[in-house]
């Protein structure tokens, strides 16, 4: 029965996996590397650890794929021709490179065949949330902690990327979703194709707001 | 032998609980028509059957022989994927919920529990499968070709990232009391003070945040920016017709039952029904029976409260939406962790 579960899940993966290279099309790669999460968060569950399993679902198909399907929707990216291929040394280096990787999974695969260790009967307990958590707030408290400031700077970062100083006037605000006009519009001074998303229904709102006085 | 049998089991348990909720699910739709018909004074479908009890039927017939029209430059895969994903993803979250305690059949020596899977991760996995269900809105949205649907799609799925957070900070309150993620757990904790012990009383303000979160995350009135007709025509699903249309119709709904399932869980006690101890013992039969009846009562409750809000609330703007959701929200589940964190530290047996 698990092995059956096994070869199912492990087989989606691969599937979608190939269909992430594949595909010609930008979301339809998104969506098959939807798929391989899920798969793998299925096989995660068969290996006793649930959490980890939840938290791949959550984190990777549920946060990160959505932003990058939201962003292959908003730049309206086209399919993706077949052109001339100007980078062809990239092929042998990763005909090498597979060659390597599949010569790591042979070495694994016979390893482990020589050092069979008979599993234990008693249910592990170490999947569990119970367990994790106490490990994360015990023992690996300093990485995890570093972690999070990790990501704070990640954080700090694109919020400072996004709003540059001198780029917005401090009365200025974005609102997703709302119009974007060329600043050409409002500003007769601004480079023609300066576009920057202002909150506003009327050029002349937009000047107001980004504090630009109109001249004549 | 006892795995195919156990297969089977489950299979069965499935089975009933989504036709059960299928039917409730159903008859929400009935009665949000009723519901509103009256808060508007006028009286809404009462034609089929007595009072109008067989008009989802009638709705669902309606649905099936309609014609199904696809949209010529769709793309067609994803156009015919995005429904089923919402779906799927609305009904998924549905095996994990405690529908009531362990109850013994009688006449026999068998005791069931009623639900159908019981996993350490319980709340985890509805989180993860109710983020999953974006996709089937955003997909929806980008494969019509259409760009109501394309905007419709866009602002629910801003709409859904934002919420989602407050939606998961709200919970944490709850968490840390309970101390578990099993949802048949956090339910067996409440039972405490003849089952009145409930994490509302201590979890107010936790409980307010992901109400509002969680009518955000359904995209219900006054959150319905999606879908504001007025806008974007239908939003995500202007394209779609018949039986297509009745999924995505029938996604919603369904993720209204979920949502009040979880709020029932976590803040009103789940099964309990105070002071059913006194009355009937625990493990019986019919001390079973009524608990699951309060269960699904104490869900019909929230379900009347989101057609109410809908009769009552105009809709947001989007800059409100964002700011409310960000500015307001978040910070206050993250102040509610710390109040629970520290009421926790002070008084540990609470």
């Amino acid at each position: 029965m698990l092995a059956l579960l096994f070869i199912l899940f492990a087989g989606l993966a691969i599937g979608c996996g190939l269909a992430v290279v594949a595909q010609r099309n930008p979301l339809y790669s998104a969506i098959s590397l939807i798929g391989v999460f899920i798969s793998l968060a299925c096989l995660y569950v068969m290996l006793a650890a649930p959490f980890i399993a939840a938290v791949q679902v959550i984190v990777y198909a549920g946060a990160i794929m959505v932003l990058v399907v939201f962003v292959i929707m908003l730049l309206n990216v086209e399919q993706e021709e077949r052109g001339r291929a100007r980078l062809k040394f990239l092929v042998p280096t990763a005909v090498a490179l597979s060659a390597v990787l599949i010569a790591e999974v042979a070495f694994i695969l016979v390893t482990v065949q020589e050092f069979r260790v008979n599993p234990s009967s008693a249910p592990s307990n170490v999947g569990l949330t119970h367990s994790i958590g106490a490990q994360l707030f015990t023992r690996y408290l300093l990485p995890f902690e570093i972690t999070s400031i990790l990501l704070l700077m990640a954080i700090v970062g694109a919020m400072t990327l996004a709003r540059r100083g001198g780029l917005l006037s401090p009365n200025a605000r974005i609102v997703p979703g709302a119009q974007v006009l060329p600043l050409s519009m409002v500003d007769p001074n601004a480079e023609p194709d300066d576009l920057r998303p202002v909150a506003a229904n009327t050029s002349e709102e937009a000047a107001r707001t980004l504090g630009i006085t109109k001249r004549d | 032998m006892d795995t195919a049998i156990d297969i089977v089991l489950k299979l069965v348990a499935i089975t009933v609980a989504f036709t059960v909720v299928l039917l409730i699910v159903a008859y929400t739709v009935l009665a949000e028509r009723r519901v509103l018909g009256l808060i508007q004074g006028r009286l809404g479908p009462n034609r089929v059957g007595y009072g109008g009890i067989l008009q989802p039927f009638a709705d669902l017939l309606k649905f099936i022989l309609k014609e199904d029209i696809v949209p010529d430059k769709s793309t067609r895969f994803i156009y015919f994927l995005a429904p089923v994903i919402a779906t799927m993803a609305a009904l998924m979250t549905m095996i994990v919920y405690p529908f009531g305690p362990e109850i013994a059949i009688p006449f026999t020596n068998i005791t069931i529990p009623l639900t159908i899977a019981r996993f350490d991760i319980g709340l985890l996995y509805v989180l993860g499968i109710t983020s999953i269900g974006v996709y089937g809105i955003m997909l929806a949205g980008w494969s019509s070709n259409n760009k109501y649907s394309l905007m419709g799609g866009l602002r629910s799925s801003a709409q859904m990232i934002s919420y989602e957070l407050a939606l998961g900070m709200s919970l944490i309150g709850v968490i840390m009391m309970a101390g578990t993620l099993d949802l048949g757990q956090v339910v067996e904790n409440q039972s405490g003070w003849h089952g009145t012990h409930w994490y509302i009383l201590f979890q107010p303000l936790g409980f307010v945040i992901y109400l509002i979160a969680a009518i955000a995350e359904t995209n219900r009135v006054p959150f319905d920016l999606p879908e504001a007709e007025t806008e974007l025509v239908a939003g995500f699903h202007t394209e779609y017709s018949a039986m297509k249309f009745a999924l995505f119709f029938l996604a919603e709904y369904i993720n209204m039952f979920t949502v009040s399932m979880l709020a029932t869980t976590l803040f009103f006690g789940g099964w309990n029904v105070p002071f059913l101890d006194l009355i009937f013992t625990r493990g019986t039969f019919i001390f079973g029976l009524v608990s699951a009846l309060g269960f699904v009562f104490k869900i019909c409750v929230f379900l009347f409260i989101y057609i109410w809000l809908r009769g009552t609330l105009p809709r947001f703007r989007f800059d409100q939406l964002m700011n409310f959701g960000w500015k307001i929200l978040l910070p206050l589940a993250l102040l509610n962790i710390f109040i629970t964190a520290t009421l926790i530290f002070f008084f540990p047996n609470l």
